[in-house]
């Protein structure tokens, strides 16, 4: 339930925070992308299928969310694919794992919305390919899913495991 | 259930893809105007409850006198060395409250408002772009930097007529003059050449200075860069042409002197 509910303020206010705060920072070499890492953090409690529907509403907003002037679809397709791949990697594992694919996941996603931004909206590959984007989004989605993944250990400490915990190993359905 | 959970990622990219192959062939403005009316209102809100929480709610009557001064001092300015028509504009003023990589940035003032496409807006140093599109209480601005524009352009001393289009990846401008044998050197003021009814650019409104003078690719057009004078990743207040004012429109009534009222800049009752 709690993760329903942090979904749709994800795709609700996600799309918000980038346009109205993140985008405006005067970071150098571009800002992170803020909603790409909230699906990257959120989808590793969620199962596939609900991790790529989450990934797409959330792409579909910021594809058409102003100020945006794109290709409608194209962070929806990328993603979905980035949901869909945090959520069979799961939630098990520790804080270090799960670093290293929300940080790889990150990577390959941002490349490839770059790639697309370039084919399809005729975006400059030098400004498409920002490395100053690529090495925000990339950290900051590798240090949220560490912090995730070691804060509700915190929380759950002396009660019982909820059985998704208990079982590590299982495979999740969709 | 292993092929259940292939199912709905594989269908969402088939949506996804399907989106970006239909609008590519024909934009899907609808849902654009959806994306405008939900997002562009939650924007709004939560820039206006920023600004209203750092008291600057009681600038408002100060920022809307603003613009009108904005919109008098770059008439008059534009007046002065043109032989171009600069009478004053109706103008409205709007806060920058969302911006984007895809160098466009949304302003807070809508079709409401009586924004619509095509309209020049600046802010106090130079030009910002121009209205992309207007939903309801926002709209979104395309700025002179991004990839897709491109401006008629003017040397301000020569009048030496270019075109002026973005270099994004550096947030410069690129400014090819017609003639190739025009005079341009590091210092050169370049303001936008104007079209009918001003839009989608009002003229004489100041763009940058040259930068530097490219070497010739050919011998057909002569380039430069240009680095624009409104700070274009840091805007707040801009103004927004609505076109003419309605008593500059129509040169031929000679219309008695309006008394206790400006000329330039005029602002628009809402």
């Amino acid at each position: 339930m709690t993760a329903v509910v942090a979904s749709v303020l994800v795709v609700l206010f996600g799309p918000v925070l980038q346009a109205a705060v993140v985008s405006g920072l005067p970071l150098p070499g571009g800002g992170p992308d803020i909603v790409l890492i909230a699906v990257i953090a959120l989808a590793p409690v969620l199962r596939p299928g609900a991790g790529a529907l989450l990934g797409f509403a959330a792409g579909l907003a910021a594809d058409i969310a102003p100020p945006a002037d794109h290709t409608i679809g194209r962070l929806a397709l990328v993603l979905c694919l980035a949901g869909w791949v945090c959520a069979r990697a799961g939630a098990d594992g520790t804080a270090g794992r799960r670093a290293a694919v929300a940080a790889a996941v990150a990577l390959a996603a941002t490349l490839a919305g770059g790639v697309l931004a370039a084919l399809l909206d005729g975006t400059p590959w030098r400004a498409a390919l920002a490395p100053g984007a690529i090495a925000w989004t990339t950290g900051l989605a590798a240090l949220v899913s560490a912090v995730l993944a070691v804060l509700p250990r915190r929380r759950t400490f002396g009660r019982v495991p909820r059985s998704r915990d208990a079982r590590p190993g299982r495979r999740r359905l969709a | 259930m292993r092929a259940a959970g292939r199912r709905v990622p594989a269908l969402l990219a088939l949506v996804s893809a399907a989106l970006i192959v239909t609008d590519t062939i024909t934009p899907l403005e609808p849902l654009r105007a959806f994306g405008s009316a939900v997002y562009g209102g939650l924007e709004d809100a939560a820039a206006a409850g920023v600004r209203w929480a750092s008291g600057a709610h009681r600038l408002e009557r100060l920022e809307r006198e603003n613009a009108r001064l904005r919109a008098e001092l770059l008439a008059a300015r534009g007046a002065r060395p043109s032989p171009a028509r600069a009478d004053g504009y109706e103008v409205v003023p709007a806060h920058v409250i969302g911006f984007s990589r895809d160098g466009t940035v949304t302003i807070d003032a809508g079709s409401d408002r009586g924004v619509a496409r095509d309209m020049t807006v600046f802010d106090g140093d130079g030009l910002v772009g121009r209205v992309l599109r207007a939903g309801p209480g926002t709209a979104t601005v395309q700025l002179a930097t991004a990839s897709g524009a491109s401006i008629g352009a003017r040397l301000a001393g020569s009048r030496e007529v270019g075109l002026v289009t973005g270099v994004p990846e550096r947030g410069l401008l690129r400014l090819s003059l017609l003639n190739p044998s025009a005079e341009v050197r590091p210092g050169d003021r370049v303001v936008t050449l104007g079209s009918r009814d001003m839009r989608p650019y009002a003229p004489d409104v100041p763009i940058g200075t040259v930068i530097a003078v490219e070497p010739a690719p050919d011998a057909l057009t002569k380039t430069a860069l240009v680095r624009p004078f409104a700070r274009l990743t840091a805007l707040d207040l801009v103004t927004v042409v609505l076109g003419p004012l309605p008593d500059a429109a129509d040169p031929a009534v000679d219309a008695p002197e309006d008394t206790g009222k400006s000329h330039s800049g005029k602002e628009k009752k809402d």
